[in-house]
């Protein structure tokens, strides 16, 4: 899932300023998950914000809706009848959703209320953890099912550093040695030789360097 | 009509709460009126930090939430889910300039068990310095 964080409300607020009806729009999908742009979260800080307009005495329009996904074109749709009762919406969805409905409504500004941070999994409630960088080349199972480019803090290919001490990181105390990992992961497997093999630099033109990726996939079009 | 007539708690409380029953709240309305709204709940834990921003928002200068004691909860761990989005909950409020004591969580004790009207009574006490909310200040004058 992708993981967000609410920006602070005085950067919300400043980026709303110049508009009077505005349209607060959660997500449904990963930002509910991480509690960030869900339909709770959307009510809550919508609320937020009447609150601090009436205080100061602005005559401001808040409204809320949440979509299922803002990332997918079908459901951002939905507020084709509704949209232009708004000069501006404010997107609790991830950076991919606040584009999918700019690009959608590209007439009306489309502010992030989110800081999109990482691809990760929940691992335990209210605790997420980065886990998948999406470098569009996956070795997990040659690493055992543990990603060392995300969870390595020197994202090491080739084996541990050799600085960490009981299984936890040099760099970063709160981080297990991501290859201590590894090696007690391939142990139980009685794979331990996948290690043998010398892993080349990573191709980061598979992630970087050639604009947005994209996936097209004929059989699942129209 | 004097600051204390006009000024609204919204009160959340768990059905755990001694003699909390629907007599005991239609004669607690009786004895507040408008200055007390009162919202049962099965568990503390059903409260969300939208109901507090919602109250606060809508009609409330003040939203307390109370709850069984610490290891009382029925439900295990509603009481603690409470306090913790009582504390979130301020913190946002605060982030928008309004008082944070405007919130409140009283956490019921074993040894001493008080009644809903008791403890009513108690957290109109402590807000009775507390001004009419900035956010209905406006309606108010109008």
């Amino acid at each position: 899932m992708i993981t967000a964080e609410q920006k602070p409300i005085d950067e919300i607020r400043e980026m709303i300023a110049p508009y009077k009806r505005i349209l607060a729009l959660g997500c449904g999908s990963c930002v509910a998950e991480c509690a960030a742009g869900g339909e709770k979260e959307t009510g809550m800080l919508a609320s937020a914000l009447r609150m601090a307009l009436k205080m100061d005495g602005e005559e401001k329009v808040v409204h809320e809706k949440t979509l299922d996904r803002q990332c997918v074109r079908d459901f951002v749709i939905q507020l084709d009848d509704l949209i232009g009762d708004y000069d501006a919406v404010l997107s609790l969805g991830c950076g991919a959703g606040v584009q999918a409905v700019a690009d959608m409504f590209p007439e009306i500004p489309i502010i992030p209320a989110l800081n999109t941070e990482f691809l990760g999994e929940t691992k335990d409630q209210g605790y997420w953890l980065e886990n998948c960088v999406g470098c569009g080349d996956c070795m997990l199972f040659y690493f055992g099912g543990v990603c060392p480019i995300t969870r390595c803090s020197k994202h090491l290919l080739n084996g541990p550093c050799g600085g960490s001490k009981d299984g936890v990181c040099e760099v970063n105390p709160e981080v297990p040695c991501a290859w201590q990992t590894i090696i007690d992961r391939l142990s139980s497997f009685n794979a331990l030789d996948r290690l043998q093999m010398i892993y080349p630099p990573k191709d980061w033109s598979k992630k970087y360097g050639k604009g947005p990726r994209k996936i097209v996939r004929e059989d699942q079009q129209k | 009509m004097s600051n204390e007539q006009k000024r609204t708690l919204a009160l959340f409380y768990c059905q755990n709460v001694p003699e909390s029953g629907e007599d005991n709240r239609r004669a607690l309305e009786k004895r507040y009126g408008l200055s007390v709204r009162l919202f049962p709940i099965p568990c503390s834990g059903r409260l969300e930090i939208l109901h507090l921003l919602r109250a606060l928002e809508e009609f409330a200068d003040a939203a307390y939430v109370i709850t069984c004691p610490e290891g009382a909860c029925r439900y295990f761990e509603g009481n603690r889910r409470a306090r913790k989005r009582v504390e979130r909950a301020r913190s946002i409020i605060e982030s928008i300039g309004l008082e944070k004591e405007r919130l409140g969580i009283i956490i019921g004790s074993l040894k001493e068990q008080k009644t809903l009207a008791e403890l009513s009574g108690e957290i109109m006490e402590t807000l009775a310095g507390l001004a009419v909310s900035p956010v209905h200040e406006k309606r108010l004058k109008a």
